[in-house]
């Protein structure tokens, strides 16, 4: 049976393509807009949406969103998705239709509202997060929830790879979104619950920082998985420059009450092992100082590492 | 009052399907403690048609109001439904044939798989004709099963036991295109070779009536899984071959006391017990317990999902419980052989299979990229 329903999918670049080809594919897309993005992006989509006949824009900066109105009202889609679009959709343009936007957000509402949510449950150590179906209104990630569709996060997951875990879950969920607007009498959906709200802005240098005298092993881990690669790693301070720790794992072993952030043990030349607050200690294999990225291995060739100090 | 939904399919070949998962489910409560209860059904068909499957779940959730849902569907059409369930915070029960391997197994919360794992059966076929002696394996189906990656898990399996498919025969669907013919100039060239055999339904009967004709008396090794070794399809099936052995999932012959009382109980209500019946029977379980943690954590579906797969309980066919990963329950499976019963087939249970966790995470870790199954219907609802 062909789809009936034409959706729009407002994107911002890499993150959304496995739900724009599978839309594309089980024949929901019908136009695609992407907002900022590099120039090869940008001239890739227009490319394969004129090859497969489908209305392409791009809404480079805010300026250009006022044309959006004009944009949405000519091609009369029934429904507009976003996946990572980098603006806020102007009130004027939601009215087309308040129950016809549906943002999909790639963490748990209302408890990780803001750009980067991802981040934000690997800091946290979350074992879930998810992403949000949600109707959008005049402000970031705060219209009426459809469901949250819960996703596992896996030891070790790094911000990286997260993303693209994120990035592929989110095309089946857009699938499942435009099926259930297809078949569905009605589509249920809860106002959020403000009590659990939480905005996030978009991390700083002292949300991305080390605070060795005050995090645990387990804490330092989480940031530093959450920094990889999008920060590069997390940030510290070696021999007064600035570095940053890219690969790190908690060793349950203690670090006999040694100063948090002193290398204590150099473990087979290839990881260092730094005490923690927690009189636990972290083994590293991957950091950056002001010469690049390097392995503990060549690090330790050039300086002798142990008994120096991060802070 | 409870009230509790299930999704009914039909089946042209199993044509009382319906009829036996609604017994088994109503029979099983009717033992168990919960007494205030309405099952109220909804017909799905095939499974196939995603509208029909939608609103069938919609209706009960939305109009009807049941606790939870218990359906007889794939993982295609429970990922459909998934985002309805999550919206409405309701429990669905997905009652698996266990024919396919999803691309993803689930780990949503609020869904889970109560399987007869056909898949993982024939993993441990494949393993049973590499233990009699074969290293050559070819793969024999049907244009309908074969489009079920149990397909894949044979073939697979008989790899990673380090066997070589050499031959592949996927025949028609339809009786006068069903046939056997290719399996000459294969026996011809690797004789000493296994039939990895997956069909079900009225297949089961076609496949060795076509052996019969063309290789009658050659007794030819056959190895089936759980559905191809279902026994109200077997009774009425020729006997084929002094070698045909598999994996069954259920059994009359299963000797325990849970499972004289399913087929008691069962043939007390005028309905033969199948693997239908017996699905929906220990499904009952399921959903008693899921009830009784509604009550305990209300909406929380994390909290019930996490008891829930806690959850073991005993059935006809041993103890089942959950792999938590997965969210899938496992139960253990039998060998068996087929032996002859007036010209017909019979079932004779050979040993319990004591390890189906451990392959079972095995198969959940098979690398299915670009692999995939097409069909969307309930297994063996055509």
């Amino acid at each position: 049976m062909e789809n009936s329903i034409k959706i729009v999918l407002l994107c911002g670049g890499r993150f959304a393509f496995p739900a724009l080809q599978l839309l594309a594919f089980e024949k929901f897309l019908y136009a695609v807009a992407i907002g900022k993005g590099s120039e090869n992006i940008v001239d890739a989509l227009e490319n394969e949406c004129t090859n497969n006949n489908m209305k392409f824009n791009h809404f480079p900066n805010k300026a250009k969103i006022k044309e959006m109105k004009d944009w949405i009202n000519e091609i009369q889609p029934d429904y507009i998705f976003s996946i990572s679009f980098p603006f806020l959709i102007p009130e004027e343009v939601l009215k087309y239709g308040t129950d016809k936007f549906i943002n999909f957000h790639p963490g748990p509402l209302p408890r990780y509202r803001g750009v980067m949510p991802i981040f934000e449950v690997l800091k946290n150590q979350e074992s879930h997060t998810a992403i949000c179906a949600h109707f959008m209104n005049a402000n970031f990630d705060e219209g009426n929830i459809i469901f949250n569709d819960p996703i596992l996060i896996n030891d070790n997951e790094t911000y990286g790879s997260l993303t693209v875990k994120l990035s592929k879950r989110v095309a089946q969920v857009a699938l499942n979104m435009a099926n259930m607007l297809q078949f569905a009498k009605s589509i249920p959906s809860i106002i959020q619950d403000e009590d659990f709200a939480y905005y996030y802005e978009k991390p700083t240098l002292s949300d991305t920082y080390i605070n060795w005298k005050q995090m645990d092993a387990a804490e330092i881990v989480a940031l530093i998985n959450a920094c990889n690669p999008w920060n590069t790693g997390a940030d510290t301070t070696f021999i007064g420059q600035p570095a940053k720790l890219i690969e790190a794992r908690v060793i349950d072993k203690s670090s006999n009450e040694n100063q948090p952030g002193t290398i204590i043990e150099i473990l087979d030349e290839n990881q260092i092992c730094i005490a923690t607050a927690d009189n636990k200690q972290i083994a590293v294999t991957i950091l950056q100082t002001q010469e690049g990225i390097q392995t503990v291995k060549q690090l330790h060739r050039k300086l002798n590492l142990m008994n120096l100090a991060f802070n | 009052m409870q009230k509790i939904g299930i999704l009914l399919p039909r089946s042209t070949y199993y044509e009382t399907i319906s009829f036996d998962i609604f017994q088994g489910l109503k029979s099983s409560l009717e033992n168990l403690e919960l007494k205030e209860y309405q099952i109220i059904t909804e017909n799905i068909g095939f499974g196939a048609d995603k509208q029909q499957c939608y609103r069938a779940a919609e209706k009960l959730l939305l109009e009807e109001n049941v606790s939870l849902v218990v359906a007889y569907i794939g993982h295609r059409t429970a990922e459909l439904l998934r985002p309805l369930f999550l919206a409405a915070n309701k429990i669905l029960v997905v009652l698996d044939a266990g024919a396919n391997l999803p691309n993803e197994w689930p780990t949503c919360p609020n869904i889970f798989y109560h399987s007869l794992h056909n898949a993982l059966g024939a993993r441990f076929s494949a393993q049973k004709a590499i233990n009699d002696g074969f290293s050559e394996g070819a793969l024999i189906t049907g244009y309908y099963d074969g489009g079920y990656l149990h397909t894949y898990s044979i073939s697979k399996s008989f790899e990673d036991f380090n066997g070589k498919i050499v031959f592949n025969h996927a025949t028609g669907y339809r009786e006068d295109d069903f046939n056997m013919d290719p399996l000459t100039s294969h026996l011809d060239q690797y004789p000493n070779s296994a039939l990895l055999s997956i069909f079900s339904g009225d297949f089961v009967q076609w496949y060795f009536a076509e052996i019969n004709k063309k290789f009658k008396n050659k007794n030819l090794p056959m190895y089936l899984t759980p559905f191809g070794m279902e026994e109200t399809m077997l009774e009425k099936a020729e006997f084929a071959s002094e070698h045909i052995k598999g994996i069954t999932a259920w059994s009359k012959k299963i000797e325990n006391s849970h499972n004289q009382h399913f087929i008691e109980t069962l043939e007390a209500t005028g309905r033969k017990p199948n693997i239908f019946s017996l699905i929906s029977w220990e499904s009952a379980a399921l959903v008693e317990k899921i009830i009784s943690l509604l009550n305990i954590h209300k909406t929380n579906l994390h909290e019930i999902s996490s008891d829930l797969k806690n959850y073991q309980f005993e059935t006809p066919r041993g103890i089942i419980s959950f792999d938590h990963k997965t969210n899938t329950t496992l139960s253990p499976l039998f060998e068996a052989k087929i032996i002859d019963k007036n010209g017909y087939c019979d079932i004779e249970i050979e040993n319990e299979i004591t390890n189906y966790k451990e392959e079972f995470e095995k198969l959940a870790s098979f690398q299915l990229e670009n692999i995939n199954s097409a069909w969307y219907n309930s297994y063996t609802c055509i």
